[in-house]
């Protein structure tokens, strides 16, 4: 129990260090009422601008102190406040843009985790039950070639293969569409962020696997004539999938920043493509609250792998 | 198939302890992009940045011909000098930025290894503060905030790999912290600064030095991902930028798919041996750690 007090304390801790870094990085190499006003902010010898800079500063409480500000916006934004985006008319609200857009990006991290997760087992598999027999190398320079393609450019040779030039995948997202075509629409976008993943999986399972398959109680397995597939999936997988499991979850936040750049190229409206169309608008609100939300999931992502862990390996709780 | 084989195998792959035909090549290859890096302009290539309009072709872009062995963009530059120069800022970012987080988080690391009590929990604390971020949204964040040129991008990504680069020198420093050889050092009143530089340095040194290059490709890689994404430095050519160049129109990428593929190669080659010398020199040394 201590253990996971502990554990939860940390991670509160942790969202708060993440949440100053933010805030105070865009606040302090930032300069917010530039964002806010445009050149406007500059111009302090027109009394129009004046009083436009008085009125801006007052509404988004500029004229406080930094750390007034941050509890301001912190007691704001864990209530689901995220405040107004700063373009012109302030609609729609953060909060808006998050719950419309979020769904999107957390589909679609899931379906790349998915695909890696379900391709990799299998491919771990069959590669360390013939380790260092010729499929098992061809497999292992497959792997580093995928690891070594930067998500972009996957994203880029998916989109000309199969959208441009065989024509079997749309362009576009589009969010009236149906669930069944939006899903579809998805696929290379979760290519681009699953595939190199997988490799990742695989290379690290199948070592492990290879451990595995070197102790007794295989050979024990062996000997009562139970079957090599039983043996390969029943027997060696299961303690074979410790760091496995971890480095899942870890690798959450390399799916959040494929994720970025799958959006962008295949021009889907999730957080990712929001978060970077907000920092070239100068949108501080919006670019604040993604930042936020991201740090946060990944936050207790990483402190639900740690329970899981203890659920697989109780010697951890100690 | 037998289940032998399932017993059997891992004994046919006992790794050889030489580096082998591959890394040779890979390290060949990393050598002549720097070394192009380095040269770029002393070298007989085409301007980058000239317009190469030719009349008898009609408009550019053109594809690859013997004039112009990687094509034209569409205001007619030459892919294969751009890409030669693109070496340029991706190899230098990767290599300043690599150096940097081995200088701050292998001191950081080996510093709070070694002394342990608060220094280690601040430092450790700090750690995990920075890889709480998803990387590629903090490197995003940062030089959003920033004048972006060659040093502010080296140094966003010298900063991310700090967290990574440091808590492998604290579990390497770790380990040899409570040696006999350290406690014999201290008993016959060696400073810690000297027990530090001359016992724990050169043990933690080599295996970290291995990890280098894979950290490099790390690297190289993110600064792609933000050129890609237009976050990188503002005024030059990267690989990453003449990817997005060449693919952000979808009809640019249909009808000219050579101005985006070529330059992909060359970054997937420069970071496939990155890669692959690197996991070679970490099977060489036998460093375990893999979380870089």
């Amino acid at each position: 129990m201590r253990y996971y007090v502990q554990r939860v304390a940390l991670a509160i801790l942790l969202l708060l260090a993440v949440s100053m870094l933010t805030f105070g990085a865009l606040n302090i190499l930032g300069d917010p009422l530039f964002n806010i006003l445009g050149p406007v902010a500059g111009d302090v010898n027109n009394p129009d601008s004046i009083k436009m800079i008085a009125l801006a500063k007052k509404e988004f409480s500029l004229d406080r102190s930094l750390p007034v500000r941050y509890f301001i916006w912190l007691s704001d934004f864990v209530r689901g406040d995220f405040g107004v985006t700063f373009s012109s008319t302030g609609q729609p609200p953060v909060s808006g843009v998050v719950s419309e857009r979020l769904p999107r990006t957390i589909s679609l991290v899931f379906l790349a985790q998915m695909f890696a997760v379900v391709v990799s087992i299998p491919w771990a598999i069959i590669a360390a039950a013939r380790a260092g027999k010729i499929s098992d190398r061809i497999s292992t320079i497959n792997a580093f070639f995928l690891v070594a393609m930067p998500n972009f450019a996957i994203a880029v040779i998916l989109k000309f293969v199969f959208s441009l030039k065989l024509g079997w995948t749309p362009i576009t997202y589009v969010a009236d569409d149906p669930l069944r075509s939006r899903l579809f629409q998805l696929l290379l976008p979760a290519l681009t962020i699953g595939l190199p993943v997988a490799a990742v999986y695989q290379r690290l399972l199948r070592s492990d696997l290879i451990t595995t398959l070197q102790q007794d109680f295989i050979l024990l397995a062996r000997t009562k004539g139970l079957s090599k597939t039983r043996i390969l999936f029943v027997h060696a997988l299961r303690p074979s999938l410790f760091s496995f499991i971890t480095v899942v979850g870890l690798n959450t936040g390399a799916l959040i920043g494929g994720s970025i750049v799958a959006e962008t190229v295949f021009r889907i409206p999730g957080i990712g493509s929001t978060l970077v169309e907000s920092i070239f608008r100068n949108d501080f609100p919006v670019v604040l609250a993604i930042v936020m939300i991201v740090a946060s999931g990944f936050v207790v992502i990483n402190l639900l792998v740690d329970f899981a862990y203890t659920l697989i390996d109780p010697r951890v709780r100690r | 198939m037998s289940a032998t084989s399932v017993t059997s195998a891992p004994e046919d792959i006992i790794v050889s302890k030489k580096l082998g035909f591959g890394f040779w090549l890979c390290v060949t290859w990393v050598g002549l992009m720097a070394f192009i890096a380095i040269f770029a302009s002393a070298l007989p290539l085409k301007s980058p940045t000239a317009n190469f309009l030719d009349s008898a072709r009609g408009r550019p872009p053109y594809a690859p011909s013997w004039s112009h062995w990687f094509g034209t963009d569409k205001d007619a530059r030459d892919v294969f000098s751009r890409s030669m120069y693109g070496a340029r800022i991706s190899l230098t970012v990767g290599f300043a930025a690599i150096t940097a987080g081995f200088l701050i988080g292998g001191t950081l690391g080996v510093i709070s290894g070694y002394y342990k009590g608060w220094i280690d929990r601040i430092s450790s604390f700090g750690f995990i503060v920075l890889l709480s971020f998803p990387s590629l949204v903090l490197a995003i964040l940062l030089t959003s905030l920033i004048d972006r040129n060659l040093l502010t991008v080296s140094m966003v990504l010298g900063l991310l790999s700090i967290a990574p680069v440091g808590r492998l020198a604290r579990a390497a420093t770790l380990q040899y912290a409570d040696r006999e050889f350290v406690l014999a050092a201290r008993q016959i009143g060696a400073t810690n600064r000297r027990i530090i530089i001359k016992e724990i340095l050169p043990n933690v040194a080599i295996p970290m030095s291995s990890l280098a290059l894979l950290g490099m490709a790390v690297a190289v890689v993110a600064e792609g991902g933000l050129a890609f994404l237009g976050f990188s430095v503002q005024k030059g050519i990267t690989w990453g930028g003449l990817i997005q160049l060449g693919s952000d129109a979808s009809k640019t990428l249909q009808d000219a798919p050579w101005i985006a593929f070529f330059p992909i190669l060359m970054l997937f080659l420069t970071v496939l041996s990155l890669n692959f010398a690197g996991d070679r020199l970490r099977t060489f040394f036998d460093v375990k750690e893999t979380t870089l």
